[in-house]
């Protein structure tokens, strides 16, 4: 009863106008209700068990393994082929055709025959095929120099340098992973009633996590085989602080365009949970020690954040500098009384950039398990219905929608090239999503509908000259080419953050802003763009192995550990 | 060949954009497919014969009376989304009738959208067929050749009469690889053909992906 009471002076979800904007969204950090962290707290809090019933590899790493987890309930394994890659043939790149190590997440415990036909697939990857039984399929490539590095070491019999493990923070990276009936593989439909796929890349999330145990035991094993009596085990202080790399291009960005719903959702949740905790009267001494040993803890991480992007290097000192000033703010506030998260979040908003403004509202969350955590919850997307278009609608309500959640996009002269510079289109090789120039490259015609601003702004001119109490129905029929826009609007209209509200086809547009943002509701650290439209990220780095996930605490995406 | 239903339902959006219809069409034609297949039928093969022969189908050339194209055949895509999206005119005064349909089977999904709306059961009729459903579940009653008919003189959709035992909708779909390959001919017309400044710059290379 007391939270209800705490409650009731309500702070309201900050502004999809505010919050909807691509520099803000491309500085989102991870919180409790990223996906990796959800995943592990349902792994501890089910005490789910974890077993390796094959690991069987050469000295270059060539041969399977199966890893299992065990839910109460069932069991779902990772089967990893390793390969011999040649140099040449190494790229992180859709349109590669081969890899170091592939992989796919079964749903049950393969027999001999499963393994028989996933041999003879999955290192194929696209040009494989597979089944309902598999729920995803991936593949990773190594750190061709910290993977060397760490094998020489160990086999050497010492230690792995910490500053080159600190500088790479992965061994092998994932350069894609598929699920959702990706290849044949299974529909989320079909195991969406499950707790454990409840929240959303659940499926994805456990592969990446079991992959990164299959890599630590794949490094221990070729050092072993190399080095024999000499080599050492991997220290396991080193051994944690290994994430799995990852590198995301383009085919990301237009995910969150495509899944409106979905993405509404995501959003939603973080900034519910965010209004509740701003909305707290006041704040334990527990919660605020909780909060300040997170923002030490963010600062480290900020500090040992590495990128070469121009653009990453310059928010990446704005950040720093701004959790320093945040840290001299909270060494002298009063965070315990007269709505202090609240006050804090408002000192912020007028004093910081918009990087550390969403580091701070993640940190918020932190001391709040209790109130945050069921919000994952609601963070899939189960209206099958949301999709359909209401021809029922009138014009009126259709205009006021667009004035209200696409403001932004009337303002924009859209016959300026500057401002429809890009197109979206998918190449014929290998199906892969790219970005090109509309009036250098004969794109257009192949233009995928990835921008929904320029789109809603010619709806709305067509719809000036209706008779407002006339139906949509009408309308649709006489002009086909608004369908995509209008049914977008009805979405947006029931769901205020499912919509980027920023021009997706400007000269000025940075497709790694859309990346990040869905990167961090993964839970990742350490965006390292290498372009303005792909980005390298570390996931599970710091977190548990399936054995530590008993003794390990919930905050582990905060790195402990200070530069060596 | 069983297939996800994702990976129909995407692959018929992207044969129906190919075939030349704008995306909001496009994307319903998808989920048509998707939902005919899951329950059984032959949607895919229906979109791709559609789309082979569609020169001269038309939308309805207006929303109120019978519907009719000003081209001779009517097209059951679009009609399929304007029954949908007239969906408050069908009660029990008011049936929708169209006349000269291709693909009939195309105009089903659109009408079990419909259903979703009104909320209650609607049956979709045309020479033996007679299809009802709630939006989710379907009956079928009807020869296997007019199901599949390539052409109906007359179809209409009217408010469900009597109980139907209607059936849940399956999580694959199965079709031949010969109709998958078909609708791979239109889809493919959404992909840009690829040139060297595209794979260099297109997906933001540059840097070496590789460490």
């Amino acid at each position: 009863m007391r939270i209800q009471t705490k409650r009731s002076t309500s702070i309201a979800k900050r502004d999809p106008a505010t919050v909807m904007r691509l520099s803000r969204l491309g500085s989102f950090h991870q919180s409790r209700l990223s996906f990796m962290r959800i995943l592990t707290r349902r792994m501890t809090d089910e005490n789910w068990t974890f077993s390796r019933p094959v690991f069987e590899f050469d000295d270059k790493g060539v041969g399977y393994a199966v890893y299992c987890a065990h839910t109460p309930d069932r069991t779902y394994s990772l089967v990893a082929f390793g390969h011999d890659l040649p140099a040449e043939q190494r790229s992180d790149r859709v349109i590669a055709e081969a890899w170091d190590s592939t992989f796919t997440l079964f749903d049950g415990v393969p027999d001999a025959a499963d393994i028989q036909r996933l041999r003879q697939n999955i290192p194929l990857q696209e040009a494989g095929r597979v089944t309902e039984k598999e729920l995803s399929v991936s593949r990773a490539n190594r750190s061709v120099r910290l993977w060397n590095h760490v094998v020489s070491a160990l086999a050497a019999g010492v230690q792995p340098d910490r500053q080159e493990v600190e500088k790479v923070g992965y061994l092998m990276r994932t350069t894609a992973v598929y699920g959702s009936g990706k290849l044949g593989a299974a529909d989320h439909e079909m195991i969406a009633d499950r707790p454990e796929c409840a929240a959303p890349f659940q499926i994805e999330m456990l592969s990446v996590f079991l992959t990164r145990t299959y890599v630590r035991d794949l490094v221990q094993h070729v050092a072993d085989l190399r080095g024999g009596e000499a080599s050492v085990k991997l220290d396991p202080t080193i051994g944690r602080s290994l994430g799995i790399g990852n590198s995301t291009g383009l085919g990301m960005a237009p995910f969150l365009i495509n899944h409106p719903m979905l993405f509404n959702n995501w959003i939603a949740a973080r900034e519910q949970a965010i209004a509740i905790v701003r909305s707290l009267p006041d704040a334990a001494p527990t919660a605020v020690q909780t909060f300040r040993e997170l923002l030490t803890r963010s600062l480290i991480s900020a500090d040992v954040w590495h990128s070469e992007h121009p653009i990453q290097i310059e928010k990446l000192r704005e950040l720093r500098s701004d959790l320093s000033k945040l840290a001299d703010h909270i060494a002298l506030a009063d965070l315990q009384t007269a709505h202090p998260w609240d006050r804090l979040y408002q000192w912020a908003e007028s004093t910081l950039g918009e990087d550390a403004q969403e580091c701070l509202a993640s940190l918020l969350l932190e001391p709040y398990g209790a109130l945050v955590d069921p919000l994952a919850d609601q963070m899939s997307d189960r209206n099958t219905q949301a999709f359909r278009i209401d021809g029922t609608m009138r014009v009126g309500e259709l205009h006021t929608i667009l004035e209200n959640a696409y403001d932004w996009a009337l303002d924009i002269d859209w016959s300026q090239q500057q401002q429809c510079a890009r197109a979206w289109y998918v190449s014929a090789e290998k199906l892969e999503p790219r970005l090109g120039e509309r009036f250098e490259e004969p794109v257009e015609p192949y233009e995928q509908p990835l921008a929904p601003g320029r789109d809603a702004a010619a709806l709305f001119d067509d719809l000036k000259v209706e008779d407002k109490d006339a139906t949509l129905a009408a309308f649709l029929l006489a002009h086909p080419q608004h369908r995509h826009s209008v049914r977008r609007a009805q979405i947006v209209g029931q769901a205020p953050y499912a919509e980027i509200r920023d021009n997706t086809i400007g000269s000025d547009l940075m497709p790694i802003d859309m990346l990040r943002c869905k990167l961090s509701f993964f839970g990742a650290t350490h965006f390292d763009p290498r372009s303005d439209r792909w980005v390298r990220i570390c996931m599970f780095g710091n977190a548990p192995y399936p054995e530590e996930l008993a003794t390990s605490d919930e905050f582990w995406p905060y790195s402990a550990m200070a530069r060596p | 060949m069983m297939y996800s239903l994702n990976e129909i339902e995407a692959h018929a959006r992207k044969a129906a954009r190919g075939g030349g219809y704008d995306w909001g069409v496009a994307e319903e034609a998808g989920k048509a497919v998707r939902w005919l297949v899951s329950h059984g039928l032959n949607g895919a093969a229906a979109l791709a014969t559609h789309l082979s022969v569609m020169a001269h189908d038309g939308p309805p050339q207006a929303l109120d009376g019978v519907w009719t194209s000003a081209t001779g055949a009517l097209c059951p895509l679009t009609a399929g989304v304007t029954l949908n999206d007239c969906a408050d005119r069908l009660n029990a005064m008011h049936e929708q009738a169209m006349r000269d349909v291709t693909q009939p089977l195309l105009v089903v999904p659109f009408a079990a959208w419909a259903a979703l709306h009104i909320k209650a059961p609607l049956t979709v009729v045309w020479d033996s067929v007679r299809a009802t459903t709630n939006g989710y579940d379907l009956h079928i009653q009807g020869s296997e050749d007019d199901l599949n008919t390539p052409q109906t003189s007359a179809l209409q959709c009217v408010i469900a009469q009597g109980d139907h035992a209607l059936v849940a909708p399956a999580l694959r779909g199965a079709f031949s690889t010969e109709v998958w390959d078909k609708l791979n001919t239109f889809a493919q017309r959404t992909y840009a053909p690829a040139t060297e400044a595209s794979r260099l710059l297109g997906a933001g290379a540059g840097v070496t992906d590789n460490d």
